[in-house]
């Protein structure tokens, strides 16, 4: 008991030092064994409860058959005393009824004698006792019937000679005082039994006691300890919670910056594009203005040649026609690329603007109808496309169309020209995404590029096809909005693969997260 | 149709001496009243500065204010409702397009940095200019 006290303190302590877990593991331990103690202390007590009815049955048995035996000692005395008195009554008055009596009398003395000899079976004092009263009473019976018979043969001086005799009185005196003994034995054996059987009750009924105060000591630990644990388990919900809330109000801050950010940076960039587009209509308007001087110009400067004519003055007017034409194809060359550039960037900004809108696709049919777009290429240069059937989702079709259209075009665009192009498109499921691959057998990508390639105007290799390095930086934008990622593996020669890895199931930060 | 002003919104200089210029190409001698910001075009256009019939070429990137702003507040005034209104920006973005032509623009023109086009455009503009009771939609 102590220990177990012991225990739930040492619980408790732990439970008011930290971890909620360690006192609900504190608990599962504390409770089996209040329990079992409980239970053990019930069947104790069952038996103790038990025990004490046999020993009450028992003890009852034997103060009956005490109580008896007492009984049939007296009826031996009384019966050989009435035997005695009537035998006295005989012999003075010869009346037959005394006769009578003194025969029933003496009838009566044999049986008692068995059956208080059975009595003493079990009974070793007693009957030891009783093994010297037994000839004194056989004694006793043979000198009633010698004087009875001497009595009725005539001889009624014999009988009154053995009637006067010591011998019958003193046998009467010594079965009385035996007999005597054994009523004080028995008695003395009563009281002990019932002393022993009062101590038995008093000791079980400590028992008893001390078993259900134990009880109700289990039944109050356990309900403390079971108040503990649920308080720890309530505390640990109510930390959860708490966790679990905090969690998300920082998941929705961040993503709230996140989206904040990335409207500023796509607002900057459709600024900045917007902006960068004024100075260049003014760059190009006033070159071709330029232009239309320069023929202006030159007009006027043939006119003049036709009234001064100088030595070798056409060529030389010739050749500066042709330096001013060639800064003017500079300047306009430029005016061009960046032309493009800033589209490239406004695109993309608007690309992370548009609404997404999720429809199911099937896939195999859109890859398979980009490719067939870039039929005219592929025939071109002897190149081949392979579309495996693939995985269907519910995506934005425009996004996915336009990322499958850019890796082809790109694919197709840096083949070898010593092998036949050839070109896989693969895709799989895993329980939260789904896995595309185009993998080519072209030219590849050095690894050292293989993230460079994703950035916007940044191109990889041999710069001996057309390209502003804008369509890798659109396709990761498009994965990215998808809420996928993009992976490059190649090997310079060997050819590269993309893999494009999307969630099957998409939320658009940007319009759905405050519902989520 | 000589009493028609032309009211030119437009921040920038460049841009407004070539649409200028262009628009003398193509023909058209009406007089032109330069706004090189959204404030003096509001007066102009609705604190009486500028008077009789008007067509507006309108910049929507200016530098104080939204030229979708004076579009709206153009085609929702009692009197300058049927101006007709020719939006010359930098942005061809399909949705800022749209909501031109909701607000009740006659004509959008982007400002392509290819001049050839950006000249045709002026110049047709010229002949939209000759045929100036137009139709709402254009």
């Amino acid at each position: 008991m102590a220990e177990l006290v012991k225990l739930a303190e040492n619980n408790a302590k732990a439970n008011d030092r930290d971890a909620p877990h360690q006192g609900a593991r504190g608990g599962r331990l504390a409770l089996p064994v209040l329990l079992a103690v409980g239970f053990l202390t019930l069947i104790g007590l069952s038996l103790a409860s038990i025990w004490l009815h046999e020993r009450a049955q028992q003890d009852a048995e034997r103060t009956i058959a005490a109580h008896a035996l007492e009984a049939k000692l007296v009826s031996l005395l009384l019966n050989l005393r009435r035997a005695e008195s009537s035998q006295r009554g005989y012999l003075l008055s010869g009346d037959p009824q005394f006769l009578l009596t003194h025969r029933l009398a003496i009838d009566d003395v044999q049986p008692a004698l068995a059956e208080i000899e059975a009595a003493l079976a079990n009974n070793p004092v007693q009957r030891e006792a009783f093994a010297s009263v037994k000839p004194q009473v056989i004694e006793k019976l043979d000198e009633l019937r010698e004087t009875t018979r001497r009595y009725d043969t005539g001889d009624t001086a014999g009988a009154i000679a053995l009637f006067k005799t010591e011998a019958g009185r003193q046998y009467m005196e010594n079965i009385t005082a035996i007999v005597e003994r054994m009523q004080e034995e028995g008695e003395r054996q009563l009281a002990l039994t019932s002393a022993q059987f009062q101590q038995a009750t008093r000791i079980v009924l400590a028992a008893e006691l001390s078993g259900a105060a134990l009880i109700v000591a289990v039944a109050l630990m356990s309900f403390l300890l079971s108040r503990r644990s649920m308080r720890a388990l309530q505390t640990a919900h109510q930390e959860l919670r708490d966790n679990n809330a905090a969690l998300e109000s920082t998941i929705a801050e961040r993503t709230r910056y996140l989206l904040d950010a990335n409207n500023e940076i796509q607002s900057f960039a459709s600024i900045v594009s917007h902006d960068l587009r004024s100075p260049l209509v003014n760059i190009m308007g006033f070159t071709s203005e330029l232009e239309t001087f320069r023929k202006n110009m030159f007009e006027r400067l043939a006119a003049l040649r036709a009234q001064a004519p100088g030595p070798d003055a056409d060529n030389d007017d010739a050749a500066l026609g042709g330096e001013f034409d060639e800064a003017v194809e500079y300047i306009k060359g430029s005016i061009a690329k960046m032309d493009r550039l800033i589209n490239a960037i406004l695109v993309i900004s608007r690309e992370g603007r548009r609404n997404l809108r999720t429809e199911p696709v099937d896939m195999t049919a859109l890859v398979r109808g980009v490719a067939d777009g870039c039929m005219h290429r592929t025939l071109e240069i002897g190149a081949e496309i392979t579309v495996e059937p693939l995985p269907d989702m519910t995506i934005d079709r425009l996004a996915i169309e336009q990322v499958f259209s850019n890796l082809l075009d790109n694919a197709v665009k840096f083949m070898r020209t010593d092998v036949p192009g050839r070109i896989y498109v693969k895709g799989r499921e895993t329980p939260f995404s789904v896995v595309y691959e185009v993998r080519d057998n072209g030219r590849g990508i050095d690894p050292k590029d293989a993230e460079r390639v994703f950035d916007l105007f940044r191109r990889s290799g041999m710069r001996d096809r057309q390209g502003e390095g804008i369509g890798l930086a659109h396709v990761r934008a498009l994965v990215r909005r998808l809420g996928g990622s993009i992976r490059l593996a190649s090997e310079p020669g060997q050819g590269c693969t993309f893999t494009v890895t999307l969630p099957k199931r998409w939320i658009d930060p940007g319009t759905d997260w405050n519902r989520q | 149709m000589n009493a028609v002003t032309i009211i030119l919104v437009e921040d920038d200089d460049g841009h407004a001496r070539l649409v200028e210029k262009n628009l003398r190409r193509a023909g058209i001698s009406n007089p032109i009243t330069r706004c090189a910001d959204g404030e003096r075009a509001v007066q102009c256009l609705f604190g009486g500065a500028c008077a009789g019939h008007l067509l507006v070429l309108l910049d929507l990137n200016l530098p104080d204010m939204s030229g979708i702003d004076i579009l709206q507040r153009l085609k929702t005034d009692p009197k300058l409702g049927r101006t007709p209104v020719v939006v010359l920006t930098t942005t061809d973005d399909k949705i800022e397009v749209q909501r031109c032509y909701d607000l009740g623009c006659n004509v959008y023109i982007t400002k392509p940095v290819d001049y050839e086009h950006f000249s045709n455009a002026i110049q047709q503009l010229g002949l939209f200019l000759a045929v100036v009771q137009i139709p709402e939609t254009a």
